[in-house]
């Protein structure tokens, strides 16, 4: 074995990552001197680019695996993904780090982000999915605790957490409500449900996990699914401006079933490559029953969006030859139609290659996707063009390099891939 | 307080750009390096910017046979019901009582949802420095708020730019087109757009030939995200109770085991 540095082993790749990661960063602190124009090529007609694109709309909907695979195994019972757990947690957390620090970049006066949290307008889904980043990755960093109590043996730090964390989701929830509505009858409502909830945990009416309080979980779900359909929420604004192929009214819908598609490919592609990194062995069988997941999920989303695209009668522009139509018809050949022809096949859906492929063309149809809705899709008026300047890619590149690092520093240094795992799986 | 106006009345417009002027130096804003563009290139600067936020556009339309100039106004459109203002997370653009859509520098955190959400275009980033603002015309709400009017409107000479109530504007308006057959087209720019805005404008020509935003939704913007933020707290209801629900169906067997056995009764 070669050189380490905090027991990361340096090799091309990783020395690799560093490089792009300290470029961006000089690129970034450039922006915050010259401004947003002096790295970029947004303008008065595209306020939005490849930064919201790529950093918040794709960036947070590859994240969803973290949910969606602590919520189906915790709260409906798929106790055999338990080893995948912690590793979609700890990417969650990191990808939600990573937006945060890529909308820094992005904001105009990011140092008065926190704004958000006194000047409260609820009408805004802007200011929806700002409060709901804040509190999920809270929830996400309490999520990640254990490990951390694991690494250094607080176990009465653990028993204090397993205390108190449900009683901050439960805040946390209701603080949301009262942001989001304003009316105590509604804060009443949803802070009672959960309140109830906990108290019949805690007089053992209903069962206690002992892993991880249910309320965490639950909280991790609401958040997650309020703001990865938000993010669609944000773009009902422009009717006027978005192609018709891709606004509809039920956009929010389509942002959520694909980031729940795309996240549980993330599920494949992470768990496939930390395990060919850290020399463990593909868990196989495992992955081709997240695969059958991932082929609903394809075809929950695929069934949507073809139903809405009849209901709205879009047919003529999906096959006149335009910039928009050919996007749209890479989108769902690359995203969905293909890897769903993969995963339908018998051969290659026990395979863990194919399923790699699969999962990959998946993540890439969410990236095209939602480059279309926020860059291919929107025309402006006043004959306004926008292409991503080098200095946007590189930015984002180096954000998305600095998490890859941090990621393999913190499982190689953590018990992320814990020896528990191999007892759930004798059990 | 009744909601005040602008009437924009195109064909009194010859062009002189004191109202451009006047707006700049009622604000301080710098003026803009420009270069003689092709077409409308007497027009000047070419488009709205964070230093231009009232802009004369000249257009060159066709009329019986010859071509001629024809003079446009862009500025912000003051909406009874703003996108701007909905989308804005942090309540940096507010529409006041009496009509104007004021910015509040201090709030804003340099989103840009604002420049999204408008149909016409109008919030203006600035770009090129660290410490950026959105800029825009306030149709002049201190000087509203002082008892003046706007500076375009007091500057303008040949009185294309009224200043008033904006229910007796449109009364105003529809008087101009019906006394005036074969002067104005049948269309008063602002009384429908985005759901009704503060300025009015009429005209000569149709408005898609002096490059004003044509496709503009007749109903505000904020009906458009109103249905999805209105779900947003039954959904937290929905899903608390239908997760709490679900877990503990589910869990009933171990919950069985948990008390039966004793151990973890008391963890």
């Amino acid at each position: 074995m070669g050189l380490s540095v905090l027991n990361v082993r340096l090799g091309i790749g990783t020395l690799l990552l560093a490089l792009v990661a300290f470029t961006g960063g000089a690129l970034a602190l450039y922006r915050f001197l010259a401004g947003i124009g002096a790295v970029s090529n947004l303008n008065q007609g595209y306020p939005w680019g490849f930064w919201i694109g790529f950093d918040v709309l794709a960036g947070i909907a590859l994240a969803a695996g973290g949910f969606v695979v602590a919520g189906a195994m915790h709260m409906f019972g798929g106790e055999k993904y338990h080893p995948l757990v912690r590793p979609t947690i700890l990417t969650a957390f990191l990808g939600y780090l990573l937006f945060i620090g890529a909308l820094l970049v992005d904001l105009g006066r990011p140092w008065t982000i926190w704004h958000m949290m006194i000047y409260w307008h609820h009408e805004s889904p802007m200011f929806e999915v700002g409060w709901c980043v804040m509190m999920y990755t809270t929830i996400l960093f309490l999520e990640f605790l254990p490990v951390v109590f694991e690494r250094f043996r607080l176990d009465r730090w653990y028993a204090i957490w397993m205390n108190v964390a449900p009683w901050i989701a439960i805040a946390l929830l209701t603080l949301f409500a009262s942001a989001m509505t304003q009316s105590m009858a509604w804060v009443l409502a949803i802070g009672g449900v959960l309140v109830a909830f906990e108290v019949l945990v805690r007089l053992g009416v209903i069962y206690r996990d002992p892993r991880m309080p249910t309320l965490l979980l639950m909280a991790g779900i609401i958040f997650s699914t309020l703001h990865q359909s938000s993010l669609g929420s944000l773009f009902l604004i422009v009717p006027h401006k978005l192609n018709a192929i891709w606004y509809s009214p039920i956009l929010p819908l389509f942002f959520f079933v694909s980031a729940v598609a795309a996240g549980v490919a993330m599920v494949i592609v992470e768990s496939t490559a930390s395990a060919w990194y850290f020399g463990r062995e593909v868990e196989v069988h495992l992955l081709e029953d997240v695969g059958h997941v991932l082929t609903w999920a394809i075809f929950g989303t695929l069934a949507l969006r073809a139903a809405d695209l009849v209901l709205r009668g879009i047919g003529t522009e999906l096959l006149v030859l335009s910039p928009q139509s050919v996007a749209f018809w890479i989108e769902a050949l690359v995203g969905l139609l293909i890897p769903l022809a993969i995963l339908l096949t018998p051969e290659f859906a026990a395979s863990g290659r194919w399923l790699l492929v699969s999962s990959l063309m998946v993540i890439a149809g969410l990236l095209i996707n939602r480059m279309n809705v926020a860059i291919v899709g929107i025309t402006s008026t006043y004959g306004a063009t926008y292409y991503p300047h080098w200095m946007e890619w590189a930015i984002t590149a180096g954000i998305v390099a600095a998490g890859v690092l941090a990621y393999l520093f913190i499982c190689s240094n953590f018990p992320v891939f814990t020896p528990a795992h191999h007892r759930t799986k004798q059990a | 307080m009744a909601i005040k106006a602008l009437l924009i009345d195109l064909p009194r417009c010859t062009g002189c750009r004191g109202c451009q002027v006047a707006c700049k130096q009622e604000y301080k804003r710098q003026a803009e390096k420009t270069t003689f563009f092709g077409g409308p290139g007497y027009q000047n600067p070419a488009d709205l910017s964070a230093q231009t936020w009232c802009l004369v556009t000249y257009n060159e339309v066709l009329i019986n046979g010859r071509y001629d100039w024809v003079f446009g106004k862009r500025q912000c459109m003051h909406c009874t019901v703003p996108g701007c203002a909905s989308a804005c997370p942090v309540s940096a653009l507010e529409k006041l009582e009496s009509g104007p859509v004021v910015y509040h520098k201090n709030k804003c955190i340099g989103c840009r949802y604002c420049m999204l959400a408008c149909p016409f275009v109008i919030p203006r980033f600035e770009y090129e420095t660290w410490n950026p603002y959105i800029t825009k015309c306030t149709m002049c709400g201190a000087r509203q708020a002082a008892g003046g009017i706007p500076a375009c409107a007091k500057a303008c000479p040949t009185g294309a730019i009224t200043f008033g109530e904006r229910d007796a504007l449109v009364r105003e308006a529809e008087q101009r087109i019906a006394s005036n057959p074969g002067k104005y087209i049948h269309h008063i720019y602002g009384l429908e757009e985005a759901g009704g805005t503060c300025v009015l404008h009429i005209s000569s020509v149709p408005f898609e030939k002096l490059g004003y935003v044509m496709r503009v939704p007749r109903s505000p913007m904020v009906a458009h995200t109103e249905p999805a933020m209105k779900a947003v707290p039954m959904v937290m209801l929905g899903l608390a109770a239908v997760l709490g629900g679900t877990y503990a169906l589910r869990t009933r067997k171990q919950r069985n085991n948990q008390s039966g056995g004793g151990a973890g009764s008391h963890s």
